[in-house]
């Protein structure tokens, strides 16, 4: 039976990386973006996701890429799209929009509020960050978004094909044909044939004007309007030329300047235009032959070549969602776990659970690693990844527990806190799945590798202690006189909590090692480190209590739940502080969330604690 | 004497005090958002003594330590059966507990921290300290040679009086500001107000969270000087002009500066670069290419983000830099700490302990359940 299921699970596993071996598509297009060249895609979701919420227009059945062309190539209409999503009456308020259900504005009704609000802009821009309220956070935010998405609307407007010339004559000199729409970069360069026509149409008087003169006029007209776009360099879609040391990409903008450019510029240039042509026209033939082009370009870069297979597997990973797929198995895995013991502890059932919950751990698995590959670091280094690698440490102790006792216990942990985590991890995913860059201090893989992975394994475990503490209160209450499953539950509950001691104790003293290299001393009683320190302490405080006979059992198994609160607090509620070196996640939001979280651990903790203490009593009566 | 060895080294005293240690790190914890990182380390865990809400007097971090300390060492000295082969586990991890406590109560005391500034192409051989300060008094008579005088920090209490055999007169500390601002007096001085406290005063401020933006103030008479240099003086952190007296013909100058050490060697910058992520306002790297000059022989380091430069005790980290229209400087943090080594030390040994322990025991703790292995 065992070798079935490892079968299946392995022939999934390698048929995964050949669904993204597909041709070069516009999502694959390299930008460089905060520090990094990732495929167009990535950046267009996470644009969406800071204006809308989300990556994509589900409503719509617009992906993030789609939206961001179609907003290129129809800038009225992409202005007029609901893309801002508002959430704070405050803001709205003051923004004169209406207050709806959906809270989503389109551009031009933000942007009406914003222009006439210029002064308390500024005004909020000059305080400092920590003394800025909520709602003048919001504001500002909601304006440099207007700002980006202004920006990313014209990043392209100099390619894309704006401009028709309907006047057969001047249509032959300008290399096209009457009728058809040019753009701006293509008008610039065959400007030079009409420069006769052009000296002549100045100096004739208004009612000599012919017909191809007064279109000459209205496209001089249209060419100088345009050309105030410049600023729009939001799209870093240009590799820089070999002799440029910095290795900054170029906006399209940037490259209209006249400045020389390199043969392998021009191609992606050339194919960027030919590509929005083809698309304005819907024409399928001209974009796949842009592609083409535009790979071309790309692989006939000389220095910095992005890796279009990594590009490829990025924009695959982005629309594969594997932990949305994760956390679908799961659930599966808890609904069939809940179904076996609803018909007596079928073994069937179980099986099917069990199988399941490997199918999930391995999409987490799959996910974590094709990060890991992508972005070439250890796998937890922004507050996002630490949650999906703790929810990945909870669902192999998980197994491993099932492994050992074949009797739900481990499934039951593993689906919960499996799913639990990546549901968090959803919530997170706007601070940290835009796989950025790491400030400097971070950017030491060995020490990432070690102390950050080594004590969110000691989070993970610490976590199943305390869930395994839930069960075995739970258990109490349900059968107090089971003495040999609530023994076995103890032990178990005593060897997870000396491996969670292992391993927070050692990624805390990691931890002072690595702060003892890079900022001169082991220990600063930073938020931080205190966290840690109190889930290490608070771990050997339980053993010892345990060991003195201070606590029962169920004692130890309420110290165990307490535990995952405090785990709750180091991790997260320290950001609440921003103090010290480490705070680099930034969250919002949080602190209800942590509020609600502790209050329902400390109610379902006691309480059962009581319950299961007051049965057992009984018992003894 | 075993009674009291039993009760010294009982396990209930370190539940306590661990329990006890646990309410300082929340305490100390949550404090910083309000008073900042150094003063309520100094508050809570460097204290013996913690004043709660400023009235009640609790067992501060220091001693809470000092106990545990105690309470470990008897523990492993003279617990019979934690000296069995059985337990070698359970006895390598308290050793190694112990050097951990060790090394901490080392650095406490013994450790220094404070930091360079090197401009590029200039060379220094001075580390200021981050926290302390020093009052520093100048005998400028001799124009080829300049009489130093340097009171530090600990003495620098209010009501403490300072005297030297340099110095021909006598100084008491009237006040001692953490942070302070000179403001202009609107109102003529009494006329035992002399130098700058003649126009102006030292106000008090609250401390900021950061300590390294404090600007500590001192507030002091200088008495027994025979003359009519008798009276209150003021000096604050950063004085543009310094504050100068004749006393008996002779010329003092008075300043009060971060404790200054002095280096047995010197480093000299040679280049200052920072490295950011393209396209971006993150910093990808600092690095300083330093030039360490010991007896006039210069060798070349690069000092690195979590590659720091080690000598003679001392070790430097990149902190930091200034960026200036003549230039770059960079900013070294200097620290001096004896007790180093011992938390690499220690974790190795806890550890290889707790390993012991887990591969002994673990085969036992996760068992089948019973009822499935029927």
């Amino acid at each position: 039976m065992m070798k079935l299921y490892l079968r299946l699970f392995f022939s999934i596993f390698l048929l995964l990386p050949s669904l993204y071996g597909r041709d070069f598509e516009v999502r694959n297009f390299p930008i460089q973006d905060e520090g990094r060249i990732k495929p167009l895609d990535t950046y267009a979701r996470n644009q969406l996701l800071a204006f809308y919420g989300k990556r994509s227009l589900k409503h719509e059945n617009l992906s993030a890429i789609d939206w961001i062309f179609d907003l290129i190539l129809n800038p009225e209409k992409g202005g007029e799209k609901k893309v801002f999503n508002i959430r704070n009456p405050e803001v709205t308020a003051s923004l004169r929009l209406e207050w709806t259900n959906e809270h989503k504005y389109s551009f031009n009704e933000v942007i009406l509020g914003l222009k006439e609000q210029l002064e308390l802009v500024s005004e909020f821009y000059n305080k400092p960050d920590e003394s800025r309220t909520i709602f003048e956070k919001q504001f500002l935010e909601i304006y440099f978004n207007a700002l980006r998405f202004k920006e990313i609307t014209y990043s392209l407007s100099c390619l894309a094909p704006f401009i028709e010339v309907n006047d057969s004559l001047l249509a032959e000199k300008l290399n096209t044909s009457p009728g058809k729409a040019v753009s701006y970069a293509h008008l610039v360069k065959q400007f030079h044939t009409l420069t006769e026509m052009f000296l002549t149409v100045m100096n004739k008087p208004e009612e000599e004007l012919s017909q191809s003169d007064k279109e000459l006029n209205m496209i001089l007209l249209t060419l100088q309007h345009t050309s105030s776009d410049d600023y729009a360099q939001a799209l870093k879609l240009i590799p820089p030329s070999p002799l440029d040391e910095t290795g900054t990409w170029l906006s399209p903008w940037e490259l209209m300047d006249g400045r020389p450019r390199a043969p392998y510029q021009d191609k992606i240039l050339n194919a960027l235009e030919k590509y929005l042509s083809g698309r304005a026209l819907g024409d399928e033939n001209i974009m796949n032959s842009a592609l083409t082009d535009y790979e071309a370009g790309i692989s006939a870069i000389t220095i910095g070549k992005p890796d279009i297979n990594i590009l490829k597997k990025e924009t695959w990973v982005n629309k594969a969602n594997l932990f949305y797929i994760s956390v679908a198995f799961y659930l599966s895995a808890f609904i069939f776990l809940g179904l076996s013991w609803m018909f007596h502890q079928s073994k069937y059932l179980q099986r099917i659970s069990a199988g399941f919950l490997g199918l999930g751990l391995l999409y987490h698995t799959y996910g974590i690693c094709l990060r890991m590959f992508i972005m070439g670091r250890p796998p937890v280094s922004t507050l996002y990844e630490s949650v999906i690698f703790v929810g990945f440490v909870t669902v192999v102790c998980a197994v491993i527990i099932e492994y050992f006792r074949r009797d739900g216990l481990g499934l039951f942990v593993g689906a919960l806190s499996g799913a639990i985590f990546h549901y968090i991890g959803f919530g997170y995913a706007a601070d940290g799945d835009t796989l950025g860059m790491l400030v400097a201090v971070l950017n030491s893989n060995f020490w990432l590798a070690t102390h950050v992975t080594t004590i969110t394994l000691g989070y993970g475990v610490t976590v199943v202690a305390g869930f395994i503490g839930h069960l075995y209160l739970i258990q109490m209450i349900r059968n107090p006189k089971n003495n040999t499953l609530l023994k076995s539950i103890n032990k178990n509950m005593f060897g997870i909590t000396l491996i969670a001691l292992f391993f927070t104790l050692f990624g805390t003293i990691l931890g002072g090692i690595w702060a003892d290299q890079s900022w001169g001393r082991f220990w600063g009683w930073d938020p931080k480190e205190n966290g840690a320190l109190l889930i290490v302490m608070w771990h050997v405080m339980m053993i010892h209590m345990r060991i003195t006979g201070k606590v029962k059992p169920e004692g130890f198994a309420l110290g165990l739940i307490m535990n995952i609160i405090i785990v709750m607090m180091a991790w997260f509620g320290v950001n609440l502080l921003n103090v010290g070196l480490h705070s680099y996640g930034f969250t919002s939001g949080i602190a209800r969330n942590l509020f609600l979280f502790t209050a329902l651990e400390l109610i379902t903790g006691f309480g059962t604690y009581y319950w299961a203490q007051s049965r057992k009593g009984r018992l003894v009566v | 004497m075993k009674q009291i060895i039993k009760i010294v080294s009982s396990p209930k005293i370190f539940v306590y005090t661990i329990i006890w240690l646990m309410v300082l790190v929340v305490l100390g914890t949550l404090a910083q958002r309000d008073i900042g990182l150094y003063a309520s380390q100094q508050k809570y865990f460097s204290a013996n003594i913690t004043w709660l809400g400023g009235i009640i007097p609790v067992p501060g971090g220091r001693i809470t330590m000092i106990i545990m300390l105690v309470n470990l060492t008897f523990m492993v000295l003279f617990k019979q059966n934690l000296w069995k082969i059985k337990k070698i586990g359970v006895l390598i991890m308290h050793i190694g507990a112990l050097l951990l406590l060790i090394g901490g109560g080392l650095t406490a005391i013994f450790s220094s921290e404070g930091n360079m500034v090197i401009e590029e192409g200039a060379q220094s051989n001075r580390v200021d300290d981050y926290h302390d300060m020093e009052l520093t008094i100048i005998n400028t008579s001799n124009e080829s040679l300049d009489k130093y005088t340097v009171f530090d920090q600990p003495i620098l209490g209010k009501g403490n009086i300072l005297s030297h055999e340099n110095l021909n007169f006598n100084i008491e500390i009237i006040s001692y500001l953490r942070n302070c601002e000179p403001l202009k007096r609107t109102a003529p001085a009494g006329i035992h107000y002399k130098g700058m406290l003649k126009n102006f005063m030292l106000r008090s401020l609250r401390p900021e969270k950061e300590n390294s933006r404090n600007r500590p103030g001192i507030t002091y008479r200088i008495t027994n000087s025979g003359s009519s240099s008798d009276g209150i003086y003021g000096l604050f952190l950063g004085q543009s002009v310094p504050q100068t007296a004749v006393i008996n013909n002779q010329n003092y100058e008075f300043i009060i500066r971060r404790k200054r050490t002095y280096l047995p060697f010197a480093i000299e910058l040679l280049d200052f670069k920072k490295v950011m992520h393209t396209g971006t306002g993150i910093a990808k790297s600092y690095s300083s290419e330093v030039n360490l000059i010991e007896n006039g022989i210069p060798r070349r380091v690069l000092i690195e983000m979590n590659e720091p430069l080690r000598h003679k005790g001392y070790t430097f980290f990149q902190s930091s830099f200034i960026e200036g229209p003549e230039g770059e400087a960079t900013v070294l943090a200097a620290v001096k700490n004896y007790g180093r080594s011992f938390p690499y030390i220690s974790s190795i040994i806890m550890s290889i302990g707790l390993l012991l322990h887990l591969l002994k025991n673990i085969p036992k703790l996760l068992q089948k359940n019973p009822r499935v292995a029927e």
